[in-house]
């Protein structure tokens, strides 16, 4: 702080922290982690930079204030409409940074940034815009799915490791740790240690498809989404009919109507057309790309009728499978008796789709999880 | 404020200007951080893709403080006693034996094996026991690949900085190791892990700092080869690839096109020197597919 001389100190300091106050406020509304303890870091941490300089502010802040790189993205988004609104209210928001332009374009045609904002406000030519409520689509009187989806999330989110753990009814003796419990025995093996294989948790990634030609299944799709994402806490929702929107954290609310709430609020886009292809590669470029192939498994709900292209789908299927363990389609109509695979769409995926099975309902569900039982 | 010495850095044009000359071009997010880490006493959390330079930092951070690097690499299984201290089992053993001849060392045998002479450090309670003055440099690499309970683990000694021996006692550090944690993100880390740390994404290098980083990292080589060498893997980076390669690959790369004599960039020498970018079979075909030339 150079200018502690100066008369005008107090104020543009008393200033200063009101700004980094509600820019802190800011960012918590948007549901970045803003503890009291990054408050007072964030503080500390001005107290040793120049925070005059505008850069160096936005970083200083930043540093203390985010957990992840959408937070990173998310708190210069903020940052930057709180100083210059004028732009960001226009929406012809250009990054001011290059590390805000990530891996979004393609080959050969550069599409420059797109960030959280604008893709949000770009809709494919079907879609069907409005507030929905989901609210009417919850069948209260559906009977619970909770077993099942513990023995389908036993059956699908697990698998043994080759690793041990200490385990009191382990099979096999772990001889380091005996000698080592016996050590003061004078080496007599008198208490013994035993070790059993770790079990490793697997991630699932669920892709369910809102299109309109879904509408009959919501019911049950809303079901088996919030019973999975309860469930298995790591697990990552998401929801696609011509775009995609992840509703994890959504999903995590209290009570089934709150949480019907925050997902009717968050997805705009519920009963428009479908492009599978699309989402899948949001998935292949967002999600999938992080974490390793070998623990994560892709579920997939949907009808596979689709109105983008074929080659599309069979690409980014192609490439999804790399990055999973597994791929699961779930197809809702495949229980009927007129079923035949005419979905082009479906027709595409289907060579790198591991289980396919019908399922649109709890019991059908059921079924469902026997047969895995035996693969 | 201005502490000129080696354990804070003055200013943030000071750290740019220390790893710049290890070589290491260091972007202001960085050397910001790594200024309010020093002054904050907080660990940093670097999460990248992979050959962005995450470990390189905490070694070239290590080199400008002049003080040792201590590294624990995590893995699947990684536990207390392979990251924290270990007890010289073979070694007391042995003592046991021999006392067992000895009737005065028979009488307080429990006191003389459960000493400093039989205790393994490992690279936790090494980087604890460092006497100082300078702090040590603690590298905690891709901790994503280790388990959920060893995050727990190392929360506690992160936010102390002491770890109890119960045998023995208590140690705390004397100074604060530098501690920096790298995430391929092969993961999401637990919360509160996170909450102790300073958090900075590396992301892939703009073409002005990659151009850079070829000429300061590969001697000889000339400035508009450089350039052609980042415009291509600037270039492929845009492709969905299913491993894109990272600014390490960049310097495989432009060694080998140094060795192979190459002083211009040709679609049939990116194709048959394709294996030093890419690591993957298909990748490698479908480079073969979009063809070479089209990333000059």
């Amino acid at each position: 702080m150079s200018n502690d001389g100066e008369p005008s100190t107090g104020s543009i300091e008393a200033c200063a922290i009101q700004r980094t106050l509600e820019l802190c406020r800011l960012a918590r509304d948007a549901s970045l982690p803003v503890t009291q303890g990054r408050l007072i870091d964030v503080f500390r941490a001005l107290r040793e930079i120049d925070w005059t300089n505008e850069d160096d502010f936005r970083l200083a802040l930043r540093t203390n204030l985010v957990a992840n790189r959408e937070d990173e993205i998310t708190f210069d988004r903020i940052f930057h409409s709180y100083w210059h609104p004028s732009t960001a209210a226009g929406g012809d928001y250009k990054p001011w940074k290059p590390e805000l332009v990530r891996g979004r374009k393609t080959h050969g045609e550069k599409r420059g940034h797109e960030d959280i904002a604008t893709q949000s406000e770009h809709f494919g030519a079907e879609e069907v815009l409005r507030q929905l409520n989901l609210t009417g689509r919850w069948d209260e009187s559906a009977p619970p799915l909770v077993q099942v989806i513990r023995e389908l999330a036993k059956r699908l989110a697990t698998r043994p490791s080759r690793r041990q753990k200490s385990a009191t009814n382990g099979r096999r003796i772990d001889l380091r740790r005996s000698v080592r419990r016996n050590v003061g025995n004078g080496m007599e093996l008198l208490r013994l240690s035993r070790i059993k294989r770790r079990v490793r948790k697997t991630r699932i990634v669920l892709l369910a498809d809102v299109s309109g030609s879904m509408d009959s299944f919501n019911p049950f799709l809303l079901q088996l989404m919030l019973g999975l994402q309860q469930e298995l806490k790591s697990s990552r929702s998401l929801v696609f009919s011509t775009q995609v929107s992840e509703i994890t954290t959504q999903l995590r609310r209290g009570t089934v109507r709150e949480t019907l709430q925050e997902v009717s609020k968050k997805v705009k886009h519920w009963s428009g057309g479908t492009d599978i292809g699309a989402a899948l590669r949001e998935l292949n470029t967002g999600l999938l790309r992080e974490g390793s192939a070998q623990s994560t498994v892709l579920i997939i709900i949907s009808d596979g009728y689709d109105n983008g292209s074929t080659e599309q789908i069979e690409q980014e299927m192609r490439s999804a499978k790399r990055r999973v363990k597994t791929v699961v389609w779930i197809n809702p109509m495949y229980g009927a008796s007129s079923f035949e695979v005419r979905a082009g769409g479906l027709k595409a995926a289907l060579p790198y789709v591991d289980h396919f099975l019908p399922a649109f309902n709890a019991k059908a569900l059921k079924t469902l999880v026997q047969e895995l039982a035996s693969i | 404020m201005n502490r000129t010495d080696k354990n804070n850095f003055a200013s943030i044009d000071e750290i740019q200007m220390a790893f710049a000359e290890r070589n290491y071009v260091a972007d202001r997010s960085l050397a910001l951080t790594l200024k309010l880490a020093a002054d904050l006493e907080k660990p940093i959390l670097l999460e990248g893709e992979a050959g962005v330079g995450k470990t390189e930092v905490a070694k070239v951070l290590a080199a400008t403080m002049d003080t040792p690097l201590i590294r624990l690499q995590c893995y699947e299984g990684l536990d207390a006693n392979t990251s924290l201290y270990e007890w010289n089992y073979a070694r007391q053993i042995l003592h046991i034996r021999m006392a067992e001849h000895d009737p005065d060392k028979r009488t307080n045998l429990e006191k003389t094996i459960f000493n400093d002479e039989f205790l393994l450090n490992r690279p936790l309670l090494e980087a604890i026991r460092h006497p100082g003055p300078r702090p040590v440099v603690l590298l905690i690499d891709e901790v994503d690949r280790a388990d959920e309970e060893f995050e727990a683990f190392l929360l506690e000694v992160l936010s102390d900085f002491q770890i109890t021996v119960p045998e023995i006692g208590t140690f705390t550090a004397a100074v604060r190791p530098r501690v920096i944690l790298t995430s391929n993100r092969t993961r999401e880390l637990n919360d509160a892990l996170k909450r102790r740390c300073l958090y900075l994404w590396i992301d892939y290098p703009s073409p002005e700092r990659e151009r850079e980083i070829i000429l300061r990292r590969v001697p000889g080589i000339e400035a508009a080869f450089a350039d052609s060498i980042t415009n291509v893997m600037q270039a492929l980076r845009q492709v969905d690839f299913y491993k894109r390669p990272g600014i390490a690959e960049t310097l495989d790369w432009s060694q080998a096109l140094l060795g192979l004599g190459a002083t211009t960039l040709s679609a049939e020498l990116i194709q048959e020197t394709a294996g030093v970018i890419l690591k993957y079979h298909d990748d490698i075909e479908q480079l073969r597919t979009l063809g070479a030339g089209s990333f000059i």
